[in-house]
């Protein structure tokens, strides 16, 4: 059967449809389920095995990126939390990043606390161009598996600084290898050029950069695309949480 | 002024000029006789409601009247005659080219033409216009003129999924030395404004802004023109619409406020100092994303019979133009509102944001709210459409408008517009050598504002949300070649990923020409649009284009001049290339004073917006050099003149004649470089535009990161070219190829007895050295090519 996909939509999403056909490819069967459906009872998150947060600007990204969001979330947090304690797999992709951290799930603490934050980057407006990432090879996180020490993402996004105030919960989550991808090339003036980070389990992930729009070769700027393979590294972070649960 | 309002049918032509000017209506005399001469055959005096959607509906903004009015022309001691001279150029090309896959021209909010081979698609496309908005207050005139543009393509049929914004923008130079009047903004703050609302606006909407392009003269100093351009998918079952008598009035999206009052009728006039910023909008990008989430659902649901989007004249004219055969009842006190001081007639006229007018049988409103529920979107059912053919607004017992909707639609007056050719002494003499080395003269163009990069810019849009952005604006091997056209593979629309249809859109833009010569400047416009299509690989034999004209006041006869000549190019460009306009808009009265109390009109600015289908996305070709060992090979005749160059702007060199484009020799050309294209030959290809030849060449090398050697010895040329005109004349009709060493022999095969010669090789040293018959013109290191290049424009 056919692993179902949440993809979580609100006010302002726009990497849905985007989202959901990456799921779709690799196997999965994705949702599209507006946060009202969540709240109103008509959608259950836990009737799902994968899910994912994607990009866009949710609420207009008014008071911070992902910040109504997330404050929206508050009332479903057991069944959020929950999720993530089953190690199910969960994605944030740029807004989802930003609203997984301003809900306080990444990075994992026990308060269930906004410990991190994704400020205005440091050119001080939104930026969309390819960039470089490395992979962590020694981080649990299951979406990175496989993928070679360099790929090619796109970013777009006005508020992708990351930063951890407290220098214990960055030690921590440099120690537990939590810092699934860094930038080669700070494009935002992230701590210690984090583009994406992981809890420890591996299974819940965020990452300001778009896998969802390298995920087949002709979506490079480089071309020709054609001559080589169909699919581009993005396709395996999709791939990833769909082996994991079947 | 209540005085003259209720004297309305008494007044004499000074005082009816008096409250015109009070108003804010932009009526002219004779318009303001004839509503007089209506409301004295009804025995009653208007109410402000009626003059005020009078004011609206006839428009310029709306109605067109200039360029869809007659006209005569002189030239050389003759006249012409025309009695609409839209519909006897462009509309007359359209209708004479009859294209089968054109599915709508110039009947809807924007034309709709075949995608794909499924049958199940049509293309939404339409370019629109904000420059007045933005003269006043750039980043809101942006981001209004931007979700304007969208719901153009929301309200197309029963709504179009957009899936590329454009956006092509006209400033004054950043560092212009001309003196301005106290009122204007500099150029640069317009350009940040400007820039800053579109990306707000864009990115919000989770629609990538993909194509476009920036262009300074200092014509634009006090008028910059905005050009916004939306193109969206429709399946084709949705294309009809049809108001049933009975059916709801219902408003979606925003509410109604006081921003906006008069946008309509402030942009059908010159800027003066007094123009209120408040006829300018205030956008909300949420609440039309919140529109555009809804519209598509219930659109598939079947829950509405039409659509429209409020623009100009707000519910005036959207409702008036939904309900111009049924009529309309709408009662204003059930609007939502955002401003409780609000007039009745200014809830009736108020250009208030992202609006949508649906038409919804009563069983169908049920469904229609449990969606606007769902995406939390604001709604109001503000009456019916009732059959009986009039217009009646009330709000609670007071009566705003009662007019027959014939009135509106049919009255409008119009008078005959003198038009003559402008006088403009062209030389076609030598142009002088220059001073500087080309090498040199080369590092200046490539930091010409008009030439250098746009990289600042477009990294601010994000071009490619939907993730159907297959030919980036930026391309090649460090993301930042100059593309020359958008590829757009709509996964996000169709949903259908093995299916990989898709569209390119490109543009032609050429105000330096058009001051020359603007019947050559609408031909060679489509010609650069054409061409840029053509170098990503698509289908140019199935191009359609959308004309946006700009123009000064055409109360001046040389004004008029230039449209009706660019106009008779636009007929003849259209015909020759087989490309139908489709949809198209202008925009008059772009002309201010400076600060010394003179006229400052624009150019006649004419762009030219093309679109054609990729039948295989994954085969569409960029710009940049690909491989060392390949060949270069260039297409086309180069030709005399440097008139409208980017050289003749950093240093006129006394020749400023224009080459006549040869169009069937263009289209011959085209056909056969497609072929070559289609078979895999051509890895890379790159018109020949702004700053010649020299410019393509070395922005094909720095963008692949390989250096060429060039000897243009067997380039095909006009008798007595010089080397200057040569590497940076900008003669049209022509492009450079890279063709893959081992499909050489092919390459030409499929391109014999065209003007196409090869001029060189791809080298992996990053040099680009030009010779021409041995004898070096210059040898520049790419480095220091693309440095001048890559400037930070913003």
């Amino acid at each position: 059967m056919k692993p179902k996909a949440i993809i979580l939509r609100g006010t302002g999403t726009n990497c849905d449809i985007e989202t959901f056909n990456s799921f779709k490819y690799v196997g999965a069967e994705p949702e599209l389920v507006h946060i009202n459906q969540l709240l109103s009872g008509e959608k259950q998150v836990l009737d799902y095995s994968i899910m994912a947060f994607p990009g866009g600007f949710s609420y207009g990204d008014d008071i911070s990126a992902g910040k109504i969001y997330a404050v929206k979330m508050g009332r479903l947090s057991a069944d959020f939390g929950k999720f993530i304690k089953d190690k199910r797999p969960v994605i944030g992709i740029c807004n989802g990043f930003q609203i997984l951290v301003k809900t306080g799930f990444l990075p994992e603490n026990k308060a269930n606390a906004q410990v991190s934050t994704l400020y205005t980057n440091d050119c001080g407006h939104f930026v969309a161009k390819w960039i470089k990432v490395r992979i962590n090879k020694k981080s649990p996180c299951l979406f990175t598996k496989g993928l070679p020490d360099e790929i090619e993402l796109p970013i777009a996004h006005g508020e992708g600084k990351f930063i951890i105030e407290d220098k214990k919960i960055l030690s921590d989550l440099l120690a537990g290898e939590l810092h699934a991808m860094t930038y080669s090339e700070n494009p935002n003036g992230s701590m210690r050029g984090i583009a994406g980070i992981t809890n420890p389990a591996g299974t819940c992930f965020g990452l300001m950069p778009h896998p969802e729009r390298n995920f087949y070769a002709w979506q490079n700027p480089d071309r020709p695309a054609a001559a080589r393979e169909a699919l581009a590294a993005g396709c395996q972070f999709f791939k990833n949480a769909v082996d994991y649960v079947k | 002024m209540t005085d003259l309002l209720s004297n309305f049918t008494s007044l004499s032509k000074k005082q009816l000029a008096e409250l015109d000017g009070t108003c804010g209506w932009s009526l002219s005399a004779l318009e303001l006789a004839e509503v007089q001469r209506q409301f004295r055959g009804m025995g009653r005096q208007p109410s402000r409601g009626e003059l005020e959607t009078i004011a609206q509906t006839w428009s310029e903004h709306c109605k067109h009247k200039t360029f869809s009015g007659p006209v005569a022309f002189r030239a050389g001691g003759r006249v012409k005659k025309y009695k609409n001279l839209f519909k006897e150029t462009i509309v007359r090309a359209t209708r004479k080219l009859n294209k089968k896959w054109c599915l709508s021209v110039f009947t809807d909010n924007a034309g709709i033409v075949q995608f794909g081979k499924s049958g199940k698609w049509g293309l939404a496309f339409k370019a629109e216009t904000h420059n007045h908005p933005c003269a006043v207050e750039p980043y809101g005139g942006a981001e209004t003129g931007v979700g304007g543009v969208i719901r153009d393509i929301l309200g197309v049929g029963l709504g179009a999924k957009p899936v590329l914004n454009t956006d092509s923008f006209c400033f004054g130079y950043p560092d212009s030395k001309k003196k301005l009047p106290g009122n204007s903004h500099p150029p640069e703050r317009i350009m940040r404004g400007v820039v800053e609302g579109v990306r707000d606006y864009g990115n919000r909407m989770g629609i990538p802004t993909a194509a476009g392009g920036i262009y300074f003269d200092d014509g634009y100093l006090l008028n910059p023109l905005v050009y916004v351009g939306c193109a969206g998918l429709i399946p084709v079952e949705k294309i009809a619409k049809k108001v049933m008598p009975g059916d709801l009035i219902v408003s979606i999206g925003g509410r109604t406020g006081r921003d906006g009052i008069h946008g309509a009728t402030f942009s059908s006039a010159n800027i003066e100092e007094d123009t209120s910023a408040s006829a300018v909008q205030i956008g909300h990008a949420i609440n039309e994303k919140k529109t555009l989430d809804v519209l598509m659902r219930a659109r598939d649901l079947g829950l509405y019979n039409a659509v429209t989007d409020c623009g100009a004249g707000g519910f005036s004219s959207a409702i008036g133009e939904l309900g111009s055969q049924t009529g309309a009842r709408v009662r204003l006190e059930n609007a939502q509102l955002k401003d409780s001081l609000i007039e009745p007639w200014e809830i009736w006229v108020s250009e208030s944001q992202e609006r949508m007018i649906l038409s919804v049988p009563k069983a169908r409103l049920a469904g229609l709210e449990a969606i606007l529920k769902a995406e939390s979107c604001d709604y109001c059912v503000l009456g019916t459409f009732p059959g009986n053919g009039r217009l009646l607004v009330t709000h609670g017992a007071a009566k705003v408008v009662d007019l027959p909707m014939a009135f509106l639609h049919g009255g409008v007056p119009n008078f005959e517009k003198p038009a003559r050719r402008r006088k403009v002494k062209i030389s076609a003499k030598k142009p002088a050598r220059p001073a500087k080395s080309y090498g040199r003269i080369l590092k200046a163009m490539l930091a010409h504002p008009n030439v250098c990069s746009r990289h600042s810019v477009i990294n601010q849009y994000d071009h490619e949300v939907q993730g159907g952005t297959v030919i980036k604006p930026m391309q090649g091997k460090y993301g930042d070649g100059p593309g020359d056209a958008a590829v757009i593979w709509p996964q996000a629309a169709t949903l259908d990923l093995s299916d990989f249809s898709g569209f390119a859109v490109s543009h032609g833009f050429n105000p330096a020409a058009g001051k020359l010569d603007p019947y050559q400047m609408a031909l060679h416009s489509v010609d650069e649009a054409v061409r840029n299509l053509l170098c990503v690989g698509a289908e140019i034999s199935r191009t359609a284009i959308l004309d946006n004209f700009c123009a000064a006041s055409p109360r001046d006869p040389e004004v008029m001049g230039d449209l009706v000549l660019a106009a008779e190019g636009c007929h003849d460009a259209a015909m020759a290339y087989g490309a139908p306009f489709i949809s198209g808009k202008d925009s008059f009265y772009n002309q201010a004073k400076d600060a010394g109390g003179n006229e400052y009109p624009i150019p006649i600015s004419l762009l030219i917006s093309a679109t054609a289908p990729v039948e295989d996305i994954r085969k569409a070709i960029t710009m940049n050099f690909k491989e060392a060992g390949s060949s270069v090979y260039l297409a086309g005749v180069s030709r005399g003149g440097m008139g409208g160059s980017v050289y003749n702007d950093m240093a006129a060199c006394g020749n400023n004649f224009i080459s006549p484009l040869d169009m069937k020799a263009a289209v011959r050309l085209y056909t056969g470089v497609l072929k070559a294209i289609k078979s895999g030959c051509v890895p890379a290809a790159h018109d020949v535009s702004q700053g010649g030849l020299a410019v393509t060449l070395a922005e094909m090398a720095f963008s692949g990161g390989f250096g060429a050697e060039i000897d243009l010895c067997d380039a095909k040329r006009e008798d007595g070219l010089t080397p200057l005109e040569l590497l940076f004349g900008e003669s049209p009709a022509r492009l450079v190829l890279e063709v893959v060493p081992g499909k050489e022999h092919e390459f030409l095969k499929l391109v014999r007895g065209l003007p196409v010669s090869k001029i060189g090789c791809v080298r992996d040293s990053l040099v680009l050295e030009v010779r021409d018959a041995g004898a070096r013109l210059f040898r520049e290191d790419l480095s220091q090519l693309k440095k001048s290049w890559k400037r930070e424009l913003i």
